[in-house]
């Protein structure tokens, strides 16, 4: 059964959401207001924060803001409460409180301290309904430690109320990009181990932090009665965190074996997070290079429950793939490459404000609104896929004209527009070896895609991703856009549920029971559709039928 | 006379374009071509062309390289078997992806490129330590010992490439048998390859064969 509700294809906005322009002395930005959130749920997902130090029910006061133009709701009790009769007439209001009936214009003079740390949309985690049995310690977390992002939500594990969510960028990323230079760099020296490890700690419990002085407003006595922090995520994070040396992973033999993932000091590092009665618990990893955030994405979207074929994805620096035959799972993880994270192009983002989202023939779109900074994966695809349309790229990956050193602008007034040759090449390398995953999956469970009742996305890359450029430049196998499913957070959605769900652990193992982890490394024929996939075009059509 | 199957074989390899190269080449065959001649004049032609604009043109991309060395190694292997006598081989080498290394792609460029050259290449597979390379290549009498590392770790380690140096010293082979490397760390330190004992390397798996070819006539003149 699956309690969450993935976007079905695309992302749209929709006709009833509101467009907010929210500045501060510093900066300003653009908001689409779904009517479901109010103004600081908004803004939680931006950089751009109001300040608070409750769950947003109206009580501390402290999100305070101006409304400039535009029409809203009128002040609700709580307003009336906290706010003066005159600053009322003057458009102040309490940002959780607020909730526009048209396109309006906000000012916050007080944003909260600048943090990295962002809300993310709950309609798409998990629904718990609470387990009265648990009577002390009632708190738990769920934490998805990602190669590039840290992902992680606080729960009363009793009333299965989630208390706040949050992402953030993983900061091990300063020890490189992939996951294997971030091994090698605390290969060179065990204190670097230690240091990097020590470092997704203290980022797990900042973002902890953060949800509790802003969604409840105290942080200690909650940190006491934490009973439960349950952490997924690939081999080689889980590897560090624990504290252990990754040398295991460099063994081949170890890539397609279970690794297991303990903490070798649970003590102290409980009393550093001063969480005494925290049971930290890690969802074991599948085999060296098959991490538990495939696990948790398995249990978010249900897959293994169903009778019909289906294909996942999880795309990052390491991309995770798993094909469901209807009684087995195939799973293998390729290196996407940093490439689908943008590093590693002459003008690759992450996707942050300023990076270039979508490209169509009539221009380009950057996250925020902002001034194009650089491509992140979405746009880069769909600016290939423009190229080939535009036949400015041929299917082999060159430019029918060779640019200049400034590379192909897309745009001619926007230099980080530019696209050069290596950024192909790059992206090339990383498609193929991807694209060449899924059809060797399938190959191996004897499937073919039409077959294939839904291809499910995970990861926050199927956010902004357009799946006609995803299917042009043979990323994606062609399907139906009603068979296929987003899901950015399923990790964490899954994460969740192993937290919450009495009958979790037990799902979980199941589908570790189902699965054959494949090393691609060992398959000929993967070798051969690397190749076939290197070229720009829609999948071999072979795979089809 | 191959002229016009020149021109459309050259230009379905820089377009990565497999099935046109093949169908230029059983056009060419059945019109009454032989064998060698294709292999001669037209596949081989065609890789030291793409050598030549490769060098020149530093966009080449992966694709076309795989594609020359595919369609090359393909056409070559197929048209051999209908050689009228066994054609004379250059020399030999012992290829295999590093101690630990599972990646097995960019070897196979380069042997690809290898073959197509007339270089008998024995392929000794991925995962391979620095005894197996030795030893192969001095049981095969082969002149060249490629190691193709892909990771950083695998290019650097004491098992992979330093260990065939270490052997190759030990049992007083320095001479007759040359190390040549490549994979993609050395392609972001260029310098990598003298760190890690090897005699030569190349960026791509064109340029890996003429730098193979020519450790070979350092040894066997
Ligand atoms: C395809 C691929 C795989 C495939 C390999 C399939 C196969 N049968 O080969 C699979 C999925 C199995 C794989 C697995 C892994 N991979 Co991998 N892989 C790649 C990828 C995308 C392409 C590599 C490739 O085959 N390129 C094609 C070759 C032909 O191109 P090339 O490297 O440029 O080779 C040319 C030259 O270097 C030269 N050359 C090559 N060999 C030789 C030898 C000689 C003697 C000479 C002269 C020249 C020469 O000629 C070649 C032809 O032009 C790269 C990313 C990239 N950008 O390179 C990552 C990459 C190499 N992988 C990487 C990693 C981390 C892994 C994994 C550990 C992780 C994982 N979850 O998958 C495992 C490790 C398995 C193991 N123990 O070996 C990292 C290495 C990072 C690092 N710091 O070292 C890379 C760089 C990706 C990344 N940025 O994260 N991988
Ligand atoms: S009153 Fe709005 S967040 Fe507390």
């Amino acid at each position: 059964m699956t309690t969450i509700t993935p976007n079905a294809g695309q992302t749209a906005s929709q006709a009833s959401d509101m467009l907010a322009t929210v500045s501060s002395d510093e900066q300003t930005l653009r908001v689409l207001l779904k009517p479901h959130l109010s103004v600081r749920q908004a803004l939680d997902t931006t950089d751009l924060r109001v300040r608070a130090a409750c769950g947003g029910l109206g009580t501390c006061g402290a999100c305070l803001i101006q409304t400039v133009s535009g029409e809203f709701n009128p002040p609700t009790l709580a307003e009336r409460q906290k706010l003066l009769p005159e600053d009322l007439a003057a458009g102040m209001r309490l940002a959780c409180q607020l909730r526009p009936h048209s396109h309006c214009t906000l000012y916050l003079e007080h944003p909260a301290p600048h943090s990295a740390w962002k809300s993310l949309d709950p309609t798409q985690l998990y629904h718990a309904s609470g387990n009265p049995a648990i009577s002390e310690h009632f708190y738990g977390v769920a934490v998805d430690l990602g190669t590039t992002h840290i992902r992680l939500s606080v729960w009363n594990r009793q009333s299965g109320r989630r208390i706040g969510t949050r992402y953030s960028i993983n900061p091990q990323v300063a020890h490189g990009a992939d996951v294997l230079t971030r091994l090698n760099a605390e290969r060179l020296d065990v204190q670097d181990c230690r240091r990097i490890g020590q470092q997704a700690r203290e980022a797990i419990m900042d973002g902890i932090r953060d949800i509790l002085s802003r969604d409840m407003g105290e942080i200690t006595p909650v940190l006491a009665a934490l009973g439960k922090v349950l952490i997924v995520g690939n081999t080689a994070m889980l590897t560090l965190i624990c504290g252990n040396s990754g040398d295991s992973l460099y063994q081949p033999e170890n890539w397609q074996s279970p690794i297991v993932c303990l903490p070798t000091d649970a003590d102290a590092w409980r009393q550093i997070w001063r969480t005494p009665h925290a049971d930290i618990d890690i969802a074991q990893p599948l085999a060296g290079f098959i991490g538990s955030d495939l696990l948790a994405d398995l249990l978010a979207t249900g897959i293994t429950e169903q009778s019909q074929p289906m294909l996942l994805a999880d795309f990052g620096t390491n991309t995770e793939i798993a094909v469901w035959d209807g009684t087995n799972l195939w799973a293998s993880s390729v290196p996407g490459g940093p490439a689908f994270e943008g590093v590693g192009m002459r003008n690759g983002l992450t996707a942050e404000a300023g990076a270039i989202c979508k490209v169509s023939a009539s221009g380009l779109q950057t996250i925020g609104d902002a001034q194009a900074r650089g491509y992140c994966a979405s746009g880069f695809i769909d600016a290939i896929a423009l190229l080939l349309d535009k036949k400015h790229l041929k299917p082999s990956g060159r430019f029918a004209e060779p640019p200049t050193e400034q590379g192909f602008l897309l745009q001619a007034d926007v230099p980080k527009s530019a696209i050069f040759a290596s950024d192909i090449d790059i992206f090339q390398r990383a498609k193929a070896s991807t694209a060449a995953a899924m059809a060797q999956l399938l190959a191996l469970a004897g499937l073919k895609v039409n077959e294939l009742d839904r291809l499910w996305i995970c990861g926050s890359f199927g956010q902004h991703l357009d799946l006609n450029s995803a299917f042009r430049v043979g990323l994606l196998p062609t399907l139906p856009s009603e068979r296929i499913s987003l899901l950015a957070n399923a990790s964490l959605a899954g994460c969740e549920q192993l937290l919450l769900n009495p009958a979790g652990p037990n799902l979980l193992n199941e589908i570790v029971q189902r699965a054959r982890t494949i090393n691609l490394g060992g398959v000929f024929e993967y070798e051969n559709r690397f190749i076939d996939n290197l070229r720009l075009q829609p999948m071999p059509i072979e795979e089809f039928q | 006379m191959l002229d016009a199957y020149i021109q459309s074989y050259n230009q379905a390899v820089f377009e990565t374009d497999k099935p046109a190269a093949l169908d230029v080449v059983n056009q060419a065959l059945s019109d009454g071509f032989s064998p060698e001649d294709i292999v001669f004049k037209l596949v081989i032609p065609a890789v030291e062309l793409m050598m030549t604009l490769i060098e020149k043109d530093p966009d080449a991309n992966l694709a076309q390289h795989f594609m020359t060395a595919q369609i090359a190694a393909d056409v070559t292997e197929k048209m051999l078997e209908k050689f009228s006598k066994p054609p004379e081989m250059i020399g030999r080498v012992v290829i295999g992806a590093a101690y630990g290394d599972l990646h097995s792609l960019g070897k196979r460029i380069v042997s690809g490129c290898l073959k197509s050259l007339m270089v008998d290449v024995v392929d000794l597979g991925t995962n391979v330590s620095a005894e197996k390379f030795v030893d192969t290549a001095m049981t095969e009498n082969a002149q060249v010992i490629a190691v193709s590392a892909m990771m950083v770790h695998t290019a650097t380690s004491e098992k992979g490439s330093l260990g065939v140096r270490a052997l190759l010293q030990e049992r007083g082979l320095e001479q007759q048998i040359k190390l040549a490397v490549g994979g993609a760390p050395y392609r972001f330190d260029p310098e990598l390859y003298i760190k890690v004992g090897a005699d030569a390397w190349a960026p791509d798996g064109v340029t890996a064969a003429k730098v193979i070819v020519d450790l070979i006539r350092e040894v066997k003149p």
